[in-house]
C-alpha cells in the first residue's frame, strides 16, 4: 500500500513537471496570432490610412535606418539608465517600505494612508513638478519619475506578502521555537518573494511608462524624444521603432521576472 | 509510573467563552493518551497550551516538574495542517527543528537519514512538499517531529485531513514507530477507532465548556495494528462507551 502511493506521488510529479513548460502547440498559437496581427496591419493598414497606420515592413525598415544613424542605440541607451537605475530605486525603497509596513503595526498605520493617497494621484501629473523640485532637466528628476511610478506595485505587493504569511507556518515557527532571524529566513522572506516579484512585472510596466512620459516632460531626451521628433515630423513608420521597442523591453523584462520567479519559487509552477 | 505531563485546574476563556474549566489530567511517562471530543470542544486549545503556545487563564500545565510557559526542546508538536514550509525540500524540512535547536550538521544529517527512513520517504528526500500525496506530506511532519528525538509528541488531530485508507496507513506505521521509539504521546482525535487503536488512554471530552468525561483504559495488548485493535473483542465494548458518552448531553 505504502509502496504503491509512493509510485502514484512519484508519477504524479513526473507530470507536474511535464506540465511546467508551454507545449509546443501553445507556441504555434502565440506565433501564429502574432503573424496573423503584423499580416492584417501589412496589408489592410495602407487601404485604411496610409499616413497613420505605416505597415510593419516599413516600420522594420525605419528601424534599420535609425540603427544606421546611430540615434536609436544613444537614445536606448539615455533610456535604460533612467529605466534601471528607477527601478532599482522603487526596488530598494518599496521592499524596505513594504517589509516595514507589512511587519509593524505603528508604521503600517502612520504610512498606509499617504500612500494610498499618494498612490491614487495619477503620477503623470506629478512629473512636471519633479523637474521643478529638482531645478534640473537631467537624469536625476527623470529617475526619479521612473521610481515614482515603479514604486506602488512593489510596496504594496510586499506589504501584502509580509503580512499575508501563513498563520499555520507562523505556530509551526513558534511550536519549533525559531529565532527572529531563522523567522524571517525560513518563513517571511520565501513566503513573500512570490508576492514581491509578482509586484516587480507590475512595477515593470509602470517603469516604461514613467521613462517615456518623463522624457516627454523632462529635458526632451532618449526613447520619448524619438518618438515626439518623428511624430512632429509624421514620420509615423520612425515613430513606431522607439514604441515597438519600449514594448519589446517590456516583454522581454517580464519574462525575465517570471523565469526568476520559477528559479527560486518552484513550488509555484504548479498553478502553471 | 511517573507522571510526566500534568494538567492542574487549567482554565481557558477567549472573552465570555469558556474553552475548558479547571480541567485536571495527567499523563504517565511513555503512555498514549488520545483525548477525544467533539470538533471544537477546545482538545486542539488543551493541546497548544500544553506546548506553551496558548496561555492559560487558570491553573497550570506541569511537564518534568516545571510548569510549561513557552515551548520545550523535548516536546515536539504534529500538525493537522502539516504545517510543511512549501520552499522547503522534505530533507530541508525534516531538519527543520534540528537546526534551529543548533544541533552541530553531522547529527542533523544522520538523525534526517534515519528518521526520513523511519517513516519511509527515502527516495524523496529532494522532492517539493507539493509534489507528495497528503499522506506523505504528513510523514514529513511526523519525521520533523520524531527528529527532535523529543520525550513528548504532540499530535494535533494529525491524520484528519487524511482519506480513511491513508489514515489506516498512518496509524498502523504510527503504532509500529511507538515500539522502536517509545514516546509519551498525547493524541487529539475526534474519531473513536483513532483513539481507540493508538491510546493505552482515552479520555473522552465533552462539548464545551470541555469537561473530562470519562477517562477508560483500553487494555488491548501492544504490538497492536488497527486490525488487531478491531478484532479484539475488547474494541466493540470501548466503542459503544465512548458512542454513548460523546452523545449525552454536557449536563
Amino acid at each position: 500500500m505504502t509502496v504503491r502511493e509512493a509510485q502514484a506521488t512519484s508519477a504524479a510529479a513526473t507530470v507536474m513537471h511535464r506540465r511546467r513548460r508551454i507545449p509546443a502547440s501553445d507556441w504555434i498559437v502565440r506565433i501564429a496570432s502574432i503573424a496573423v496581427v503584423l499580416g492584417a496591419w501589412q496589408l489592410a493598414g495602407p487601404m485604411l490610412n496610409p499616413l497613420i497606420l505605416r505597415p510593419p515592413s516599413a516600420i522594420f525598415a525605419s528601424f534599420f535606418e535609425l540603427i544606421g544613424t546611430g540615434e536609436l542605440q544613444e537614445a536606448l541607451w539615455q533610456s535604460l539608465r533612467e529605466f534601471v537605475l528607477g527601478l532599482a530605486i522603487a526596488l530598494v525603497l518599496g521592499i524596505l517600505i513594504g517589509i516595514l509596513s507589512g511587519r509593524s503595526r505603528l508604521f503600517y498605520n502612520a504610512t498606509d494612508p499617504l500612500i494610498g493617497a499618494l498612490y491614487s494621484v495619477p503620477s503623470v501629473a506629478l512629473v512636471p513638478l519633479i523637474a521643478v523640485l529638482f531645478r534640473s532637466f537631467d537624469d536625476p528628476p527623470r529617475i526619479t519619475a521612473v521610481a515614482l511610478f515603479a514604486i506602488f506595485p512593489i510596496l504594496i505587493n510586499t506589504q501584502q506578502g509580509v503580512r499575508n504569511v501563513d498563520r499555520d507556518l507562523l505556530e509551526v515557527a513558534r511550536a519549533f521555537n525559531s529565532s527572529e532571524r531563522r523567522l524571517w529566513t525560513d518563513v517571511i522572506v520565501p513566503s513573500a518573494t512570490p508576492f514581491v516579484l509578482a509586484g516587480v512585472r507590475l512595477a515593470i510596466g509602470r517603469a516604461l511608462i514613467g521613462m517615456i512620459i518623463a522624457e516627454f516632460f523632462i529635458g526632451l531626451v532618449g526613447l520619448g524624444y524619438l518618438i515626439i521628433k518623428y511624430e512632429n515630423v509624421f514620420r509615423i513608420d520612425a515613430m513606431f521603432v522607439p514604441v515597438i521597442l519600449v514594448s519589446a523591453l517590456g516583454v522581454l523584462m517580464m519574462g525575465f521576472v517570471q523565469w526568476i520567479e520559477g528559479r527560486v519559487a518552484p513550488w509555484l509552477r504548479r498553478e502553471h | 509510573m511517573t507522571e510526566r505531563i500534568v494538567v492542574e485546574r487549567a482554565t481557558k476563556r477567549y472573552g465570555e467563552m469558556t474553552v475548558f474549566q479547571t480541567l485536571d489530567l495527567s499523563v504517565r511517562e511513555g503512555e498514549t493518551v488520545c483525548i477525544l471530543g467533539p470538533s471544537g470542544c477546545g482538545k486542539t486549545t488543551l493541546l497548544r497550551s500544553m506546548h506553551g503556545l496558548i496561555p492559560l487563564d487558570d491553573g497550570r500545565i506541569v511537564i518534568d516538574g516545571a510548569a510549561v510557559t513557552s515551548p520545550r526542546r523535548n516536546v515536539a508538536m504534529v500538525f493537522q495542517h502539516f504545517g510543511l514550509m512549501p520552499w522547503k525540500r522534505v530533507s530541508e524540512n525534516i531538519a527543520y527543528g534540528i537546526t534551529l535547536a543548533g544541533l552541530p550538521s553531522a547529527v542533523c544529517a544522520e538523525r534526517v537519514r534515519k528518521y526520513t527512513e523511519m517513516v519511509g520517504l527515502t527516495g524523496f528526500e529532494r522532492s517539493y512538499p507539493y509534489q507528495l500525496s497528503g499522506g506523505m506530506q504528513q510523514r514529513v511532519g511526523l519525521a520533523r517531529a520524531l527528529a527532535m528525538e523529543p520525550d513528548v509528541l504532540l499530535m494535533d488531530e494529525p491524520f484528519g485531513a487524511l482519506d480513511a485508507q491513508t489514515r489506516e496507513i498512518l496509524q498502523d506505521e504510527l503504532l509500529h514507530i511507538h515500539t522502536l521509539v517509545p514516546h509519551t504521546m498525547v493524541f487529539i482525535t475526534h474519531s473513536i477507532e483513532e483513539a481507540i487503536a493508538l491510546g493505552d488512554r482515552v479520555v473522552v471530552m465533552s462539548s464545551r465548556p470541555a469537561r473530562v468525561r470519562e477517562i477508560l483504559a483500553v487494555g488491548i495488548p501492544r504490538p497492536r495494528t488497527v486490525a488487531s485493535v478491531i478484532a479484539h473483542p475488547r474494541f466493540i465494548e470501548l466503542r459503544d462507551r465512548c458512542w454513548r458518552l460523546l452523545r449525552e448531553k454536557a449536563a
